[in-house]
């Protein structure tokens, strides 16, 4: 994916002209970026090179990867979400609460908490739409809510114990035996790389996706155009309360119980993802290619710096830079780009 | 005695324009002047320039016979004149007082220790100002609950207190009801017999001698004359507006009109619009002649559903609507392009190519699915149908001339395949060039069988382009006529005239 989708994958909306060569180095800076800090981490990091070690990079960030599909057409929309990493412990606590104190059978619990997922995030668009209520402050009511409402099922113990085949789609492997691959990929991994493909289709090639995009660029225009609005961002609200749900359902079977006190700060890092994907909080621009690659430069930058044995502290202030110069790099590129359109 | 305020042969250019042509204008204290010229005659560019947010490039401006610099805003207070726009610049959050007297603020120490604000000047301020204009408002009611009208009173009062000794009103009645036009008329008086010189701009001819000593007409630039009002005739001035230089542009009319595409019965919103009816016919080019304030853009989105109505009924090919909205109007085959379009009509961030896609997204996908080769030849096609200037329908729109924005915002609609097209002022702010091809185009569509519904404040452009011309006024249709049967000089007479005999 990341070699032969390049071409069309680069994103369709960059603000401003400039020369071709140009234009691929801007699109492509993340992409190099990666690059570079994985040849750098094979060459300094020792272990870092070996497939046990990059599969699980890969695995760390699925869980928020798939999360950060949705928010990626949130924050093009214009709108944010911090309530994510709550409506993860909630379909967490739910799923344990439903599958193991109350003995339902697990395919319907899980169908119930998704469910209750997509529901919950419906009603906080409806209310986003309906009295033009900030989404931030909507999520931000969800973020506290869901939290505890999550405790307060599970009492903040977790539960446990599931049916050991649960552990199948959060910690299980596929494709084991390949060549280089004798493991397998982490199932959760597939999952997520498959999310970004349908991302990556619905966001450049549905009448949904171009929604989206006009809507953040210019919502009043979007609105004179007949594009449903409302419709469209509730929509939006719902595939992000789907996917928050669902990657609950996963990190329950990674952990393998039901937990109020998971994914505490998930919704930051999945928006840093996001942001260092080129995304911008005005809206109207952006890609899930990005995010893709936003989501793998923080995994590779966290692992690294494991294996380099950087203290953890010294992690949060890096990953906290790196989130400001990453927006400060984009703002430069755009600056730029636009003094070399005026000339 | 020198006049209060001078201008020597003031002139500004800017590309491609002179706003300004040696204007020679004296004012003296006492005195209100009335400024009058229609749009893009230059009377804003010598507002800036009394205001100092432009410098003149040449010329001389003199106060009591003292040439003074003015290239800001601070100087202009410092020589005494102050302008009151027409966008207000009150904060709506904040109390009458503590904007009146914004970033003056008087400081006290609380306890001989605390700095603060000292509120208890803060008001005696906003009251001597308020007082000096003899009206009664609190200085603590918060301004956003205040009316229009009262909120304008707010910003005079803001100005006196700097005790200006000129004062330019741009268009102070333009949002006002006729009722409180005349509490405002009253303070213009007041601030005259305080010594004071007052430049007022309106569009309202009716007004102007109730308050005006003197009339000042300008165009082109320049600065055509200057008379005692008694002297100054809604003919008069109308004609001194239009200049005799102008030639009506006799465009080839649709020869037969088909049947009526668009009907208005009622059409009521309270206070914008009142019992408006009228029909558009396939062919027709219908124009709305309106000044600022009439109601025309109002007019336009009640009918896409943009405004909730109060009562009244649209009907779009004989099929009537109750409760327009955009969705379903865009389904009924109406289109609108609107007043502004980088704020309304356009995503600039994005491509030729999803902006000319923007209404049509159904016709380009199906089930949901974008057919881009479709998307593509649909855009190409218009791009060379309606001839957009661009680089490619990749580039973001944002890049392109404003002609060529306004061509795609068109475009955009066009592709809906409409059978109504509204118009709001499509030619605002593109070049003569543009605005040639946009009248042909309208033309053109016409002949191929859409209803046009065309709005626009310039006058001319109405009797060029329109079979059919509505006059505006305080949300009424006054008058429904023929372009052929009236002269440009009585339209625009009629237009600022309360009543036209």
């Amino acid at each position: 994916m990341l070699k032969t989708g390049e071409g069309q994958l680069a994103p369709p909306r960059i603000a401003t002209a400039g020369s071709r060569s140009a234009q691929f180095i801007f699109r492509s800076g993340l992409l190099i970026a990666v690059i570079l800090l994985f040849i750098v981490l094979s060459l300094i990091a020792p272990n870092f090179l070996s497939e046990r070690n990059i599969l699980n990079v890969l695995r760390a960030v699925a869980f928020n990867g798939i999360i950060a599909c949705g928010m990626t057409l949130v924050i093009i929309s214009g709108d944010i979400d911090v309530s994510v990493g709550s409506a993860v412990a909630w379909a967490s606590s739910l799923l344990g609460v439903l599958a193991i104190k109350n003995g339902w059978n697990l395919e319907l619990a899980i169908v119930t908490v998704i469910a209750s997922g997509v529901l919950v995030h419906l009603v906080a668009g409806y209310i986003r739409v309906r009295w033009n209520v900030p989404a931030f402050v909507v999520t931000l009511a969800l973020f506290i809510s869901l939290r505890g409402a999550a405790r307060l099922i599970t009492n903040a113990y977790p539960v446990t114990p599931f049916p050991s085949y649960f552990s199948f789609i959060g910690g299980g492997f596929i494709f084991e035996g390949l060549p280089f691959l004798e493991r397998g990929v982490p199932v959760p991994v597939v999952i997520m790389l498959l999310t970004f493909l349908v991302f990556y289709y619905i966001s450049t090639r549905t009448v949904f996706g171009r929604s989206v995009y006009s809507i953040g660029g210019n919502e009043e225009a979007a609105r004179l155009s007949g594009i449903p609005v409302k419709r469209t961002r509730m929509t939006i609200f719902g595939i992000t309360g789907f996917l928050a749900a669902f990657s609950g359902v996963l990190i329950s079977s990674r952990i393998m119980s039901g937990a109020s006190n998971i994914a505490e700060g998930l919704e930051f890092e999945v928006i840093a993802a996001v942001i260092i994907g080129g995304t911008s909080l005005a809206g109207g621009l952006g890609s899930i290619w990005g995010t893709f690659l936003g989501v793998l430069f923080i995994g590779l930058l966290s692992n690294g710096m494991v294996l380099l044995g950087i203290p953890s502290f010294v992690q949060e202030v890096v990953r906290g830079l790196i989130i400001l110069f990453a927006v400060l790099i984009s703002i430069w590129q755009n600056n730029l780009q636009k003094r070399v359109a005026r000339e | 005695m020198a006049p209060l305020l001078q201008l020597e042969q003031v002139s500004k250019r800017y590309p491609g324009v002179i706003a300004l042509d040696h204007v020679d204008f004296s004012l003296e204290a006492g005195e209100v002047r009335a400024l009058l010229g229609k749009n893009g005659a230059g009377k804003s560019t010598l507002i800036k320039v009394l205001s100092g947010a432009i410098t003149p490039d040449s010329g001389r401006i003199l106060i009591d016979g003292t040439p003074v610099l003015m290239s800001s805003t601070s100087e202009a207070f410092h020589h005494g004149i102050y302008t009151v726009y027409q966008e207000m610049s009150l904060i709506p959050s904040l109390s009458v007082a503590e904007n009146i007297v914004l970033g003056r603020w008087k400081k006290k120490r609380l306890f001989g220790l605390l700095p603060s604000i000292d509120y208890d000047a803060m008001r005696a301020t906003a009251r001597a100002a308020l007082e000096q204009l003899d009206v009664h408002l609190d200085p603590d009611q918060i301004v956003s609950s205040l009316t229009i009208a009262q909120q304008q009173i707010v910003e005079i009062a803001k100005a006196l207190s700097f005790n200006p000794r000129i004062f330019v009103l741009d268009e102070p009645t333009s949002s006002l009801a006729s009722h409180e036009v005349e509490s405002l008329h009253r303070i213009v008086r007041r601030l005259a017999e305080q010594g004071r010189a007052v430049i007022y701009v309106s569009h309202r001819l009716q007004e102007i001698p109730l308050i005006a000593h003197t009339v000042t007409v300008l165009r082109d630039g320049k600065s055509i004359g200057t008379m005692p009002i008694e002297e100054a005739t809604p003919e008069r001035i109308a004609q001194m507006m239009i200049g005799f230089d102008w030639q009506r542009v006799h465009r080839k009319k649709s020869e037969t009109l088909g049947p009526v595409r668009l009907a208005v019965r009622n059409l009521t919103r309270k206070p914008l619009l009142h019992d408006i009816s009228f029909e558009v016919r396939g062919g027709e080019v219908v124009g709305i002649a309106g000044l600022l304030g009439s109601g025309r853009t109002e007019l336009l989105r009640a009918i896409f559903g943009l405004d909730p109505i109060d009562s009244g009924e649209i009907e779009v090919d004989g099929k009537r609507i109750g409760t327009p909205n955009p969705t379903t109007m865009k389904l009924l085959g109406l289109a609108m392009t609107p007043e502004d379009r980088k704020r309304q009509g356009l995503i600039l961030s994005a491509s030729v190519q999803n902006n000319m896609t923007l209404a049509c997204l159904d016709r380009i996908s199906q089930s949901g699915i974008l057919k881009s080769a479709v998307e593509k030849q649909m855009v190409n096609d218009m791009v060379e149908s309606i001839s957009v200037k661009t680089p490619g329908i990749n580039v973001p729109v944002g890049t392109l001339s404003g002609g060529n924005q306004q061509k795609v915002v068109i475009g955009n609609w066009l592709n809906t395949q409409p059978s109504v097209l509204m118009m709001d002022e499509p030619t605002r702010g593109i070049d003569i060039q543009a605005k040639e091809q946009i009248f042909e185009l309208v033309r053109d569509l016409a002949r191929r069988g859409l209803a046009v519904l065309f709005v626009s404040s310039e006058i001319e452009e109405v009797l060029d382009v329109c079979d059919r011309i509505l006059v505006m006024k305080e949300g009424r249709i006054t008058a429904d006529m023929s372009p052929d049967d009236v002269e440009l000089e009585q339209l625009l007479a009629l237009l600022m005239e309360e009543s036209y005999a």
